[in-house]
């Protein structure tokens, strides 16, 4: 009850928060955008990963196929937008039972090495398919839905945050549910789990098909929001590790380190992204723009964010396997 | 014929895969360990027999001299450093960490080596030797094939006769009764993790000649590494062995028959089907783990 109260609070703070920032600035609303839509990604991760401890290095799968499901059903048949959701929500479901149905067999190393091979074979046959754009992707000039104008920021803000509203609602009331229980029991001890009655795999593909469901939707949301896909922004595996990392920052199996980790990391990565830190660098002095130290770190600034994901990542494992969050709770 | 020539092809570039497999599956086998940063470490070989042809006018096979050494201790001392701390972390925990190695790794390459792909010319890069009966055997192929055999041949007897190699098997067998018969593991585990590393630098060095290198190029090399792994059955050094040839000559028989663009996903679908049907792998012994 409690946790579904500070649920809604936050929900209404974050529902305000436009009103003060204004249309004006839609350069905040969009990284605003960005971290609502990577915290859902990640907290829809943590269900498969934090909970039933089955770290799936794949979900970019499921992200591609719902912004390339809706993206596709809107170019080549003109249908709405939410039929071209539904129909991508299927798909994720398809992907996630024939994963699923291979590996939940399996232990340890073997689930998320799958994961990655059911991954890499839906990014390189879109790759290689004409229906789905190939490597040009699938460009979309506009959407409406209801003549609702959807090239606004707005209502993907909105839409973005009632996706992870519903995300963490289904997170805490899984994890009070016999099914959460059953989970985390799985996540402790597989063996245990198992001698008393637990069935692994229908549990895990349960875990694996709310959290593959969830994670189309917000590919659907996004296709719609920039209306430009292609295979490196929607199915690439360097997304999986990111949504991946989110989780691991704030802190693995909680309701809110997903949250406070991509509130920590997509900022982090858009100030590198537009060379933020180099150019705060030169303001303070620190550095001479024409230097060559100024001029190297504008032109590889920017590329360099996947790289601090990467220094990140091993600091973290080293020294904060639990997350952020994981600080604040000695017992579990 | 086209069979004839696919079926040469494979073989020989399946030496090489063989060679990183190896590498990955010794560095399961003793320290239980999923290595995701096995196709970066392929990724510098490639730049560092570049580095070599291009700055020392080394030959990017003689230059196997300085890389193995080289690439043994920057394993060795990348163990000491990290991988060793996660030893007896979840398994995932250890995947991040070689996960977060290998983003540094090839972006390190990235910022200092840029995007652009770099192009190892030597005098014999495309020349291939023409049989009378019409095959086409690249010389280059042929020669990281003749290596390959060679290494692998010392690994092996390096691993069934040497002490050190004894106590890697028998680390690798049972980590616990290995430290109580006195064998120190910790150094085994960074023994075991450089040569992973020399293998998978090696295997780097040998395709530099015949392919684009380039910081990312050891992506699609580790997830075919591991298909080698599962194929040959996690951990078993021979089983890897024989998975490369296999994943070389299916990859080079997808090419010839269903298309270029198609010849990973083929090697993925054999990934998940040996998963389904034989989880232990062609020669795995434990089941299921």
């Amino acid at each position: 009850m409690k946790q579904a109260l500070i649920i809604a609070l936050f929900a209404a703070f974050t529902a305000l928060l436009p009103l003060f920032i204004g249309e004006e600035n839609p350069y905040i609303i969009g990284i605003m955008i960005s971290v609502l839509m990577m915290a859902a990604l990640s907290s829809a991760w943590n269900i498969i990963g934090g909970f039933a401890g089955q770290f799936s290095f794949g979900h970019a799968a499921y992200f591609g196929a719902g912004a390339y499901t809706t993206l596709i059903l809107i170019y080549s048949f003109e249908l709405n937008p939410l039929i071209g959701a539904a129909a991508g929500m299927v798909v994720a479901a398809l992907i996630a039972l024939i994963t699923g149905s291979i590996v939940f067999g399996l232990r340890g190393h073997y689930f998320a090495l799958a994961s990655i091979a059911v991954a890499e074979i839906i990014r390189l046959s879109v790759l290689n398919f004409e229906f789905t754009g190939g490597a040009q992707g699938i460009l979309l000039a506009n959407v409406t839905l209801w003549g609702l104008d959807l090239n606004s920021k707005t209502p993907f803000y909105y839409g973005m945050l009632l996706l992870l509203v519903v995300t963490l609602t289904v997170t805490e009331y899984l994890r009070k549910s016999k099914t959460g229980y059953y989970l985390q029991a799985i996540r402790e001890d597989q063996d245990a789990a198992s001698s008393l009655g637990i069935n692994l795999a229908l549990y895990k593909n349960r875990a694996l098909l709310i959290s593959a469901l969830l994670t189309s939707v917000a590919g659907s949301l996004y296709a719609l929001y920039i209306r430009f896909i292609d295979t490196s922004a929607v199915l690439d595996l360097r997304l999986s590790i990111e949504i991946i990392l989110t989780a691991i920052i704030g802190g693995v199996g909680t309701l809110w380190g997903p949250v406070l980790g991509a509130l920590l990391l997509v900022p982090l990565a858009e100030a590198l992204r537009s060379n933020m830190i180099g150019d705060a660098l030169v303001k303070l002095g620190l550095v001479s723009e024409t230097s060559s130290v100024g001029i190297f770190l504008n032109d590889n600034l920017a590329h360099a964010h996947v790289l601090v994901y990467g220094i990140i990542t091993v600091l973290c494992i080293l020294y904060l396997p639990k997350g952020i969050l994981g600080l604040f709770r000695r017992v579990k | 014929m086209l069979f004839l020539q696919a079926l040469v092809s494979g073989i020989l570039s399946g030496g090489v895969y063989a060679l990183a497999g190896i590498g990955m599956s010794l560095v399961f086998g003793v320290m239980n360990i999923s290595n995701f940063a096995h196709g970066d470490l392929m990724m510098l070989g490639m730049y560092l027999a570049y580095f070599a042809f291009t700055l020392l006018h080394i030959d990017p096979y003689l230059a196997l001299l300085l890389i193995i050494p080289v690439s043994f201790l920057f394993g060795f001392i990348l163990e000491k450093v990290f991988i060793h701390r996660v030893i007896d972390h979840p398994h995932q925990n250890q995947i991040l960490l070689t996960i977060g190695l290998g983003l540094i790794m090839s972006n390190t390459a990235l910022l200092a080596f840029t995007s652009d792909p770099k192009i190892l010319t030597t005098t014999y890069s495309s020349s291939a030797i023409n049989t009378a009966s019409g095959l086409s055997i690249s010389v280059p192929l042929l020669l990281s094939f003749v290596i390959t055999s060679v290494i692998t041949a010392v690994l092996y007897l390096f691993l069934a006769k040497s002490s050190t190699g004894m106590a890697l098997r028998a680390t690798s067998q049972n980590r616990e009764a290995a430290q109580l018969m006195g064998i120190n593991v910790a150094k085994m585990s960074a023994i075991a993790f450089g040569i992973g590393t020399a293998l998978a630098a090696t295997a780097g060095a040998l395709i530099a000649p015949t392919y684009y290198i380039h910081p990312l190029a050891g992506h699609s090399f580790l997830l075919k590494s591991f298909t080698i792994c599962v194929l040959g059955g996690l951990g078993s050094v021979v089983g890897a062995g024989v998975g490369g040839i296999i994943i070389g000559v299916v990859e080079s028989m997808a090419a010839t028959y269903i298309s270029t663009d198609w010849k990973d996903v083929v090697v993925f679908v054999l990934f998940l089907t040996v998963l389904l049907f034989r989880p232990q792998g062609l020669f795995g012994k434990k089941g299921g783990q």
